[in-house]
């Protein structure tokens, strides 16, 4: 184990939007001799950095500056149009939580479909089914169908679980966004957690203050470019001294 | 870095332990659709039954009675039957299916697994819900106190193609449907067309020569008619014309086969060439 976790070089991806979505046939014949206009978004344009082995690796930006799909791009939920990604180790299979809930189940039901999804077995997930409620605190709501559900009960149940998986390297986006206080306090925690197994961690955030609390180093991404690489002081004290007043572009598509 | 022989291994069990976590990807979505399917109805899975039933019994009534096509044989509400449960397990399969990708746009933007996993698995569930219908007619053939023989083992290299056929159809239809939501309409009016088209509620006899070649091109005639063979030895010889009669021989019967084979490929070839920009455009 010496090489990076993972290497990213001259990554592109550029995101060709129609400028009215048909989808029909009907669209098709009604206008046949319109061109459908695109406009070309470049999402990311030469990004290259590397995460080294039980990093704690922050990505921070403004809205629109291409974190989400680089992230996806990381995950392989997204093919990159030029450059490369390499990943040594096993990587989490979600960036979010609460992948694949169903509303119209039970916390049993979900709790087999999202740490399926995840990457855990039938006999793991029977074994650990009690930790995991117990985790989230809803023994009382086991049978109950995720659509009475409040969000923060939504948010436990997702956590729960996904603290189960094994990985080697995490991609979280926004996770904290969505919690409360004693949300955000677990959070803390498994972070903490996460560093002390020497994991490597791939983590998003709008949330300066925790990037600067858990990261190592951090990239700075802006209109898809990387503006600042490096310890996370040092780039923090750019993205908030430069750039703050930059015009903030639209927000990309997913 | 380790030596070349423990490395290798090494990506022997990643690549299999992906696959086993695909495998089980699978399963968990394929249970959770038939789960779904009746999630908040009184009467639940019976529904599976009793919905293929109905509808014979409607068509029996109509086709059966009125236009008296049971005079021709005594075999003729069973043989009616078989053609309804394949035709619902086609039909259904390959709706579903093709609305599957779009359906789990939300899985497909924020988990990277193979794609294909999603309209097997809306597949698989679908042929869960034949599996059922299939212990219906296994009552009727009871009834109708026909013996089963080892000729019967056939059926299963039988359900097999009709599965592989209709996933292929529903590859290539779902990839379709990501771009063009008209298919979704082509697509179940010609199920109908195709459910009138093929020797369903009509015996086979009753088309021409030259139709029943045309007919026996499609890979679902021919499992229909294989699988009537098989089970009804005991009807009229006219009702039990399969592709090896009618394409002369056994090889005859390559050619169904064949095109299901075909299908098939051209189903996968085409939605794996198609699942990496699937995120971008569910």
């Amino acid at each position: 184990m010496s090489g990076p976790a993972i290497e990213v070089a001259a990554l592109c991806k550029a995101f060709r939007l129609p400028h009215q979505k048909q989808t029909t046939i009907k669209e098709h014949f009604l206008h046949p001799f319109r061109r459908v206009t695109y406009e070309t978004q470049r999402a990311l344009d030469d990004v290259s950095f590397s995460v080294s082995p039980g990093e704690f690796f922050g990505i921070i930006g403004p809205n629109g500056s291409g974190k989400s799909t680089l992230l996806k791009i990381l995950a392989g939920i997204y093919q990159p149009d030029r450059g490369t990604v390499q990943v040594d180790g096993l990587l989490s299979p979600f960036i979010e939580l609460g992948v694949g809930f169903n509303f119209e189940l039970n916390a049993r039901d979900n709790v087999l479909i999202n740490g399926t999804l995840l990457g855990l077995s039938r006999r793991d997930l029977d074994e650990r089914f009690d930790d995991i409620i117990g985790f989230a605190e809803l023994e009382r709501f086991v049978d109950q169908r995720l659509k009475n559900y409040s969000s923060g009960m939504l948010l436990r149940l997702a956590y729960s679980i996904a603290i189960q998986v094994e990985f080697d390297i995490l991609l979280l986006d926004e996770v904290l966004a969505v919690g409360d206080q004693s949300f955000q306090m677990k959070c803390f925690e498994t972070f903490d957690a996460l560093r002390a197994a020497s994991k490597t961690v791939v983590f998003v955030s709008h949330d300066l203050a925790s990037v600067s609390r858990f990261c190592d180093r951090v990239v700075l991404l802006q209109h898809g470019r990387i503006a600042g690489y490096g310890p996370t002081s040092e780039v923090l004290d750019l993205y908030l001294g430069g750039i703050e007043g930059a015009p903030i572009p639209a927000e990309p598509v997913r | 870095m380790a030596t070349p022989a423990p490395a290798e291994s090494g990506a022997h069990r990643a690549l299999w332990r992906r696959f086993r976590h695909n495998l089980r990807i699978l399963h968990v979505l394929a249970a959770m659709d038939f789960k779904l399917k009746y999630a908040g109805s009184a009467l639940g899975y019976v529904w599976s039954v009793v919905k293929p039933l109905a509808l014979f019994t409607m068509l029996y009534l109509v086709f059966g009675r009125i236009f008296d096509l049971r005079t021709i044989s005594a075999y003729y509400p069973l043989s009616l039957l078989i053609g309804i449960v394949l035709f619902t397990f086609f039909a259904e399969a390959t709706s579903l299916g093709m609305a599957s990708v779009v359906e789990r746009a939300e899985l497909i933007r924020k988990l990277s697994f193979p794609r294909l996993v999603i309209p097997t698995s809306r597949t698989v569930g679908v042929a869960i819900t034949f599996a059922v219908n299939v212990s219906v007619i296994a009552a009727f053939i009871a009834w109708n106190e026909i013996r089963p023989n080892w000729n019967w083992l056939l059926l299963a290299p039988l359900f097999v193609e009709l599965f592989l056929f209709t996933l292929g159809v529903t590859l290539i239809l779902a990839t379709l449907f990501v771009r063009l939501r008209d298919v979704g309409q082509i697509w179940e009016l010609f199920s109908q067309l195709l459910f009138y088209a093929t020797p369903i509620i009509y015996p086979i006899g009753f088309l021409p020569p030259w139709a029943r070649n045309i007919a026996f091109l499609s890979p679902f005639t021919q499992v229909l008619q294989d699988v009537r063979a098989i089970v009804l030895y005991q009807d009229l010889p006219e009702n039990r014309i399969t592709a090896a009669d009618v394409f002369e021989g056994y090889g005859g019967r390559l050619i169904p086969i064949g095109i299901a084979a075909v299908v098939f490929v051209v189903g996968v070839v085409v939605f794996r060439r198609a699942a990496p920009s699937f995120a971008e455009r569910v």
